[in-house]
């Protein structure tokens, strides 16, 4: 999916640091601040609402919320119905 | 950002730490432990791959009822239409309760009842399945780290270095931006990059080709290109499948339209559904919906108390949310098609080697390049359950290649290689001004996602989807970027677009219809001049085709007189 308007909530003071929704994050969404310990999500328009970073979290830290309007499947629908 | 040259070298070098490329490194690592293997991985290995995204069934044969013969028959008549290297596919069969006994031995839990049997869920005549967790590939990493795998994660595969047609190593660039760039000197290279999905469906995001336009750029042979056009009935809203949804099709007069294409439960979709969907759209009788009978299979559990997500793994976790989610904003089973590719082209012999000397391609990049399947896309390749083990059977039967071929020291490479191969791979960053990947991701998606451009195909509506993939190829060669996270969109669209051109080439060569491809314009299998595979190939930067024949005389299942 590109052009996507998906959100993502994410709780600081809920999380604890393990990196595991940064290494989950399978398109390089979230990226790693080493100095403050925390993942960063730095590129909010490539997620594909996969729920991975939010089903590892064991802290309950983040939260995904997706617009699925804003993913255009291109099939024309609209010209068929 | 300061690019920093790193030389490393290695016996064998993986890309990919998807389930293919950790089994490969791991087969490899038990039978020769001396040998030096590296896998480099664009994401987190473990991690970055399909195998954690999935339904989390392996398929399973029940030898003790049916032969591998039995099973190959079937499929050969049913799924692959004649089109697929039978002695590839009759020993995946063979391998099945092997390659299980492997995955528990490195520590993947597969479930066994009380008797040391695996417990099976049975799905027809000839095939059943066995559920597992979802952390089979996070178990197989912490394996390769114990046997001394070296792993460097968030590092892309951006080319090979190759000489006299033979691999002599690799380049690849870390995609975060600490500016470094990595030389890889080795003996052997192994392509486990998945698929190409056009970066469309959620949970197919890792599939984009990489590997196999990085093949073809590097001399190697594609076969069944035009095989790449997986497409699946996803809810109209929330855009989440709906696997067997091709079952209980209906229009919006109520008829029931499965029955239009088929009269009998199959394994899984067939591309007639798609088609099916199309012309009821254009005969004004859409929007089309599912119906369940009692019980409502797939249907909304009945209301609870919410579940408590927190004691869940993360398997259950991840099914549980996506379900929360499509219920959330599908109020009703209306259904669309929904593109998912697979496109998997690589062309290997039956060990798994490319047309490259030194050069394997496993799991998903090669799937109906190794010729398995015949006439269908990539996993689930009409065939539930067959994606993990597929990609387990070639990082298998690579490793077995592998381990027992003689290593020599390869070309060292040069200075003046090295340097063009970092301004290719950081030409997006260093552009003043360029064309953002997106626009070229998009035209594509344009080309490939309507179902009557690539999936029910015909001539004129090809040359319509070609317009798109046309303008896309007019960009592709000043793409900006600017940071690493761009630069890999960037080399990913470049790939995404050799894809559906690929896709097209091959396609518009095919002129008959076959198990999943399918011609408006050529309605009937032809086996009197279509009995073969359509190999593309890079020459001199040009695209070219030829057709070889499918030795069917030789296979054990014939055509039928
Ligand atoms: C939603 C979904 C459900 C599925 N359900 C099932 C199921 O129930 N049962 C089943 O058997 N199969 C299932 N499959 C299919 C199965 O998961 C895949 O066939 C299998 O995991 C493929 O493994 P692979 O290692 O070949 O490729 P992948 O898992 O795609 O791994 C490829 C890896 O290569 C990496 N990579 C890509 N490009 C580069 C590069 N340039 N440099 C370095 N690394 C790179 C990727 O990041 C990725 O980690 C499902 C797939 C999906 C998406
Ligand atoms: S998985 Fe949760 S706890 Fe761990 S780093 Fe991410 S947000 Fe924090
Ligand atoms: S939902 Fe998926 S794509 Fe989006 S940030 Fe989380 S892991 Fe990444």
């Amino acid at each position: 999916m590109i052009g996507t308007n998906h959100r993502i909530e994410f709780d600081p003071e809920k999380c604890v640091g393990c990196q595991m929704c940064y290494k989950a994050c399978f398109v390089d969404v979230i990226r790693w601040d080493e100095a403050a310990r925390r993942p960063i999500f730095k590129y909010v328009e490539d997620c594909e609402h996969c729920f991975c970073c939010m089903s590892v979290c064991r802290r309950d830290a983040i939260r995904v919320i997706p617009d699925h309007e804003s993913e255009h499947l291109l099939q024309h629908f609209d010209r068929y119905r | 950002m300061e690019i920093k040259k790193n030389v490393l070298s290695c016996d064998v070098l993986i890309a990919g730490g998807g389930v293919g490329g950790l089994t490969c490194a791991i087969e490899l690592k038990e039978q020769n432990p001396a040998l030096d293997v590296m896998i480099i991985e664009k994401q987190f290995a473990g991690f970055g791959g399909k195998a954690n995204k999935g339904g989390g069934v392996l398929q399973y044969f029940q030898l003790d009822k049916i032969t591998p013969l039995d099973f190959l028959r079937f499929h050969v008549n049913e799924i692959g239409c004649f089109l697929g290297d039978q002695n590839v596919m009759l020993k995946y069969v063979e391998m099945n309760h092997g390659m299980l006994d492997k995955l528990s031995s490195w520590g993947v839990s597969v479930p066994k009842n009380p008797d040391g049997s695996y417990n099976v869920m049975p799905t027809g005549p000839f095939t059943a399945m066995i559920r597992v967790e979802l952390d089979i590939t996070l178990r197989m990493r912490q394996r390769c780290e114990k046997l001394g795998v070296r792993i460097l994660d968030k590092t892309a595969l951006s080319g090979f270095y190759v000489k006299d047609g033979r691999i002599r190593g690799a380049s690849a660039y870390s995609i975060l931006d600490d500016g470094n760039f990595y030389t890889i000197s080795a003996k052997k290279a192994v392509l486990a990059t998945g698929s190409q999905n056009y970066r469309f469906g959620s949970m197919w995001g890792s599939g984009r080709g990489d590997g196999i336009a990085i093949a073809y750029r590097a001399g190697a042979e594609m076969r069944n290109a035009e095989f790449g056009n997986f497409s699946q009935l996803v809810r109209y809203k929330s855009h989440h499948e709906v696997v067997f949804g091709e079952n209980n099709m209906y229009n919006a007069k109520g008829e029931f339209i499965t029955k239009n294409f088929t009269d009998h439960r199959q394994t899984d979709i067939p591309s007639t559904a798609i088609r099916e969907w199309y012309v009821q759209m254009m005969a004004g009788n859409g929007p089309v919906h599912l119906e369940f009978g009692p019980p409502p299979g797939g249907a909304a559990p009945e209301k609870k108390d919410p579940p408590d997500l927190s004691k869940m793994s993360y398997g259950d976790k991840f099914r549980t949310l996506n379900w929360m989610d499509s219920q959330s904003v599908d109020t009703d089973f209306e259904v669309v098609p929904s593109l998912i590719g697979e496109q998997s082209c690589i062309r290997t012999d039956g060990n798994m080697r490319t047309t490259v000397e030194g050069l394997y391609a496993i799991g998903d990049c090669s799937y109906c390049g190794s010729g398995a399947p015949g006439a269908v896309p990539a996993p689930p390749g009409r065939n539930r359950g067959s994606g993990i083990l597929n990609a387990v059977f070639a990082g298998i039967v690579a490793a077995d290649d592998l381990a027992a071929a003689e290593y020599r020291d390869p070309e060292p490479i040069a200075e003046t290689e090295i340097n063009e191969s970092l301004d290719y791979t950081y030409a997006p960053l260093f552009r003043d001004e360029g064309y953002d990947p997106k626009e070229v991701i998009r035209l594509v998606q344009e080309a490939m996602a309507p179902s009557e451009y690539s999936v029910y195909m015909r001539e004129d509506r090809m040359d319509e989807a070609m317009k798109f993939v046309d303008k896309a190829a007019a960009m592709v060669d000043d793409l900006k970027a600017s940071d690493m996270h761009g630069v890999l969109s960037c080399h990913e669209a470049e790939y995404i677009l050799l894809s559906a051109q690929m896709h097209y080439f091959a396609s518009r060569m095919r002129k008959e219809s076959r198990g999943w491809f399918l011609r408006e314009d050529y309605p009937e299998t032809d086996n009197k001049n279509w009995l073969k595979w359509i190999i593309v190939k890079n020459v001199n930067g040009q695209m070219t085709a030829e057709t070889e024949d499918v030795p069917i005389e030789s296979y054990p299942v014939k055509l039928p007189e």
